[in-house]
């Protein structure tokens, strides 16, 4: 029983690590298409809502 | 009732991009998000020719048979257009669309991609017609007001046509014939399953 | 002198009138294609199966025209894919039902013995545990998208079933984590005894003593369980890395290949989820006393001894099994 919770609390740990981890990593489309030439202030929210 | 098409006239198009500008102002479309765009073929050689492009809004869509949420939905004149509230950003639709018409506000992470967007044919969504909730989610809603989509409205050489299918295609059939040349209406066979024969 | 002039202005005048008719006359014989060697989109998709240009967007994907490789895609999908899951699945549920109304569960036929032997360690188990409740999580999860649309979505409406499908979603995405985690580890814990030999094919050769009364001897890991060991680790590798190419999308590869990862990811996944079946059957209602091992870790000498004797002798050879009893018919090796 003791392994079987330790199973559930360590995927659930890990789960969650990786979550906050991948969410702050992620780019908006803005920010990982863009090149030099282009300074983008701020993109606009319309069709995208506020995130 | 209308069947409602995009017509780009290949032979015509000279990549000024106003579609492309038109339909970024007309929507507020943010940086990132392409709903139509130019893509020029064999650039700068012999040869190149450029088309216009954005979501054709096809007979049986395959974005509307793979979504995994039946977000989609086709309105009475052939418009394909989805829920927001419903997507879940999967992202399949872009897989399937022959034209890589859905868009993300996000990169990467299956997860959270956030919610797609594409060309509705200034046709709106779901929301109420002309309201500020419709404008915020998908844009301005023209078909309501009885005008057709800007892009074409805006086209400097009139290549990009919209409206009524049958008109269109007639007003194409006239031109290749009094000019005596056309390249076919691009990316009809893929979305409505015919051609024009000139 | 005047009349000269006047016919020298008619002349003029005629030739000028001449060269008007003519040069308005549309010159049918000469007109001119300015696009007669600009490419064209059959030819184009015949020879490369999709259109491709030149772009001003910074995300290249834009450069892609068309790319009817999606309607392919699409029918494999929603049709395909739809046939092997459903068969699979719908199928090994049936053959399970069916043996376990016929053969029953296999019993302990000496009877417990009252002594137990330890068989999986608390890492073991925590690891096999993890990985078990992380599959079931993501198969659920997966199989949603598959066939959430046409079985569960009629049921409870859009709004609810969109809501339902975006935490599932969430949920596969990140057990996906633990669960390679929980892979890999089962990969290096185990690989040492889940080398085929000369005595699994023995073991196989008898079916593993399935029906009738047989008890073919085994190591720690029967030729059953290896099969189980090499599924979960071929194809659990399978779909974590497509999983993760899915995850990240056009990280690696072009739009044919995220097509071609959610092929693979999803035929290996459906086929996974109906060899699960079957180990889940075979380990807590298909025999007694084998929920135990995962369990508490522990098994019946008995038990042991019916179906895992090469073990047991190996375990009492080394001082960490109980000795003594009646062993059970040994092969003539």
């Amino acid at each position: 029983m003791k392994a079987f919770v330790a199973a559930l609390l360590f995927a659930a740990i890990v789960a969650v690590g990786v979550s906050i981890l991948l969410n702050t990593i992620q780019q908006p489309s803005s920010v990982a298409f863009t090149t030099e030439g282009v300074r983008v202030g701020d993109p606009g929210h319309n069709l995208i809502g506020p995130g | 009732m209308a069947r409602m098409k995009f017509l780009c006239d290949a032979d015509r198009c000279i990549e000024c991009n106003a579609c492309v500008t038109a339909c970024k102002n007309e929507h507020e479309v943010p940086w990132g998000i392409n709903r139509r765009r130019v893509v020029t073929i064999n650039d700068g050689k012999p040869g190149e020719r450029s088309v216009s492009m954005a979501c054709m809004h096809c007979t049986d869509a395959p974005c509307a048979a793979v979504c995994p949420v039946n977000c989609f939905y086709t309105t009475a004149d052939g418009v394909v257009l989805h829920s927001k509230d419903l997507c879940i950003g999967c992202g399949y639709c872009f897989y399937a669309c022959p034209f890589g018409a859905p868009q993300y506000p996000k990169v990467g992470n299956f997860g959270s991609r956030g919610k797609m967007d594409k060309c509705t044919f200034c046709a709106g969504g779901p929301e109420a017609d002309g309201s500020r909730e419709e404008y915020e989610k998908y844009g301005a809603n023209r078909l309501a007001e009885g005008k057709l989509p800007l892009c074409a409205e805006m086209c400097s050489t009139k290549s990009l046509l919209a409206g009524d299918g049958e008109i269109i295609a007639q007003i194409y059939k006239e031109r290749v014939m009094k000019r005596g040349y056309g390249s076919g209406a691009w990316g009809w066979k893929t979305a409505y399953h015919e051609t024009i024969e000139s | 002198m005047a009349s000269f002039g006047r016919f020298i202005r008619l002349a003029v005048g005629a030739c000028a009138f001449l060269l008007v008719i003519a040069a308005s006359a549309p010159c049918n014989a000469q007109q001119v294609n300015p696009t007669a060697s600009s490419v064209k989109e059959q030819q184009l998709l015949q020879e490369l199966n999709r259109i491709q240009g030149r772009v001003s967007i910074p995300d290249q994907r834009s450069g892609v025209l068309e790319q009817p490789a999606g309607r392919d895609w699409r029918e494999f999908h929603n049709v395909t894919l739809r046939w092997i899951g459903g068969i699979a699945i719908l199928g090994i549920i049936a053959v399970m039902v069916i043996f376990y109304l016929t053969r029953g569960m296999v019993r302990l036929e000496s009877g417990r013995s009252g002594r137990t032997i330890v068989r999986f360690t608390a890492f073991e188990r925590f690891v096999h545990w993890m990985t078990a409740t992380c599959f079931i999580v993501l198969a659920i999860s997966g199989l949603n998208i598959t066939f959430g649309r046409p079985l569960l979505l009629p049921l409870i409406g859009f709004e609810a079933f969109s809501e339902w499908s975006q935490w599932a979603k969430y949920a596969h995405i990140y057990l996906s984590f633990p669960f390679t985690i929980g892979v890999v580890l089962i990969f290096l814990m185990w690989i040492a005894g889940n080398i085929p030999n000369k005595v699994d094919v023995d073991w196989l050769k008898r079916g593993g003593g399935i029906v009738g009364h047989d008890h073919p001897p085994a190591y720690r890991f029967n030729a059953g369980q290896k099969a189980i060991y090499w599924i979960v680790v071929l194809g659990g590798g399978a779909v974590a890395v497509t999983g993760y190419a899915l995850m990240f999308p056009f990280y690696l590869s072009g739009i044919e290949g995220m097509q071609l990862a959610q092929v693979v990811h999803s035929i290996v996944a459906v086929l996974f989820i109906a060899a699960m079946l079957a180990h889940i059957y075979i380990g807590t209602v298909g025999m007694e006393g084998a929920f135990e091992a995962m369990g508490t870790g522990e098994v019946d000498l008995n038990w042991a001894r019916e179906h895992h004797s090469l073990w047991v002798e190996e375990e009492q050879a080394k001082g960490q099994a109980p000795s003594g009893g009646t062993p059970k018919a040994m092969p003539a090796e």
